[in-house]
């Protein structure tokens, strides 16, 4: 990317004031220009759950991961997070009139894609919604009752009930079945309330 | 509520168009809204004092209002 679409696209995410367009072009930004590198970045946590779910969730930072084994070098960073006149480093940034923390690789057990976005400044990936299923439903009990966390599983599970997002339901099961979770049953109990609220099928009825 | 999707899914392969997930933001705060209605953006975390900082004593800036997606 050459450094005047660099300048224009910079230009357009410190004007922009909707925070859920702000986390999702930088993230398109910053995806770009590490893939010109070589590495695939993700975009996870509450900014994940907001572009999945515009769920009036997520705070004034941007957290992704690496999806390739290799992350880049600190030099490299630097020199990339230099062309977009970032402060901080070399994992958390204040860049664009937001925050930017690059967070490690990935953890992921779902075996569906990460989703796919094609931002206005490159393809930016988003970490799997069965994942961020299951862990918000561990969330909501881990360390106490947490109602956001919920709320934000509430929100992934209806936006899938309805088709707004795809979710391979085996794959939530599978998931959940796993020893870091082992919360099949809270997760069958919070998407069969959330489908007998919107009236809809559960897909984890057998018939 | 067993309707096709008034908007464009986004898939499990593939990708989705910026334009088809801009046009599909109005209908998923909608079905958020169903179930978890509000802001729901978490009051406290490790990261508030930088935030608070940057967005005049808030977590982030405003979210815009459903009717305007």
């Amino acid at each position: 990317m050459d450094a005047e679409r660099i300048k224009s696209a910079l230009a357009d995410i410190t004007a922009e004031q909707d925070p859920t367009l702000k986390s999702a072009k930088l993230a398109s930004l910053c995806s770009a220009l590490w893939a010109e590198r070589g590495v695939d970045l993700v975009v996870v946590g509450g900014s994940a759950i907001e572009i999945l779910t515009e769920g009036a969730y997520a705070s004034g930072d941007l957290d992704m991961c690496h999806a390739t084994k290799a992350s880049l070098s600190v030099a490299e960073r630097k020199e990339i997070m230099g062309l977009l006149d970032a402060k901080g480093g070399p994992r958390n940034w204040q860049v664009a009139g937001m925050y930017l923390d690059l967070l490690g690789p990935v953890e992921s057990f779902a075996r569906t894609p990460y989703r796919r976005i094609e931002g206005p400044y490159g393809n930016f990936l988003v970490t799997k919604p069965e994942d961020l299923l299951v862990e918000r439903v561990l969330m909501s009990f881990y360390l106490g009752e947490s109602k956001t966390a919920w709320k934000c599983a509430r929100e992934l599970a209806i936006v899938a009930l309805a088709g707004a997002v795809n979710m391979d339901w085996n794959e939530v099961l599978r998931v959940a079945n796993r020893p870091e979770y082992r919360n099949v049953e809270q997760c069958k109990v919070l998407v069969r309330e959330v489908a007998d609220e919107l009236k809809t099928k559960n897909p984890f009825d057998s018939d | 509520m067993n309707s096709k999707p008034k908007i464009p899914s986004i898939p499990i392969e593939g990708s989705i168009s910026w334009e088809d997930w801009l046009k599909g933001r109005r209908y998923r705060r909608e079905l958020s809204q169903l179930v978890a209605p509000g802001i729901n953006r978490r009051k406290t975390s490790s990261s508030d004092r930088r935030l608070k900082k940057l967005f005049n004593g808030e977590r982030g800036l405003p979210f815009t209002p459903t009717a305007k997606l």
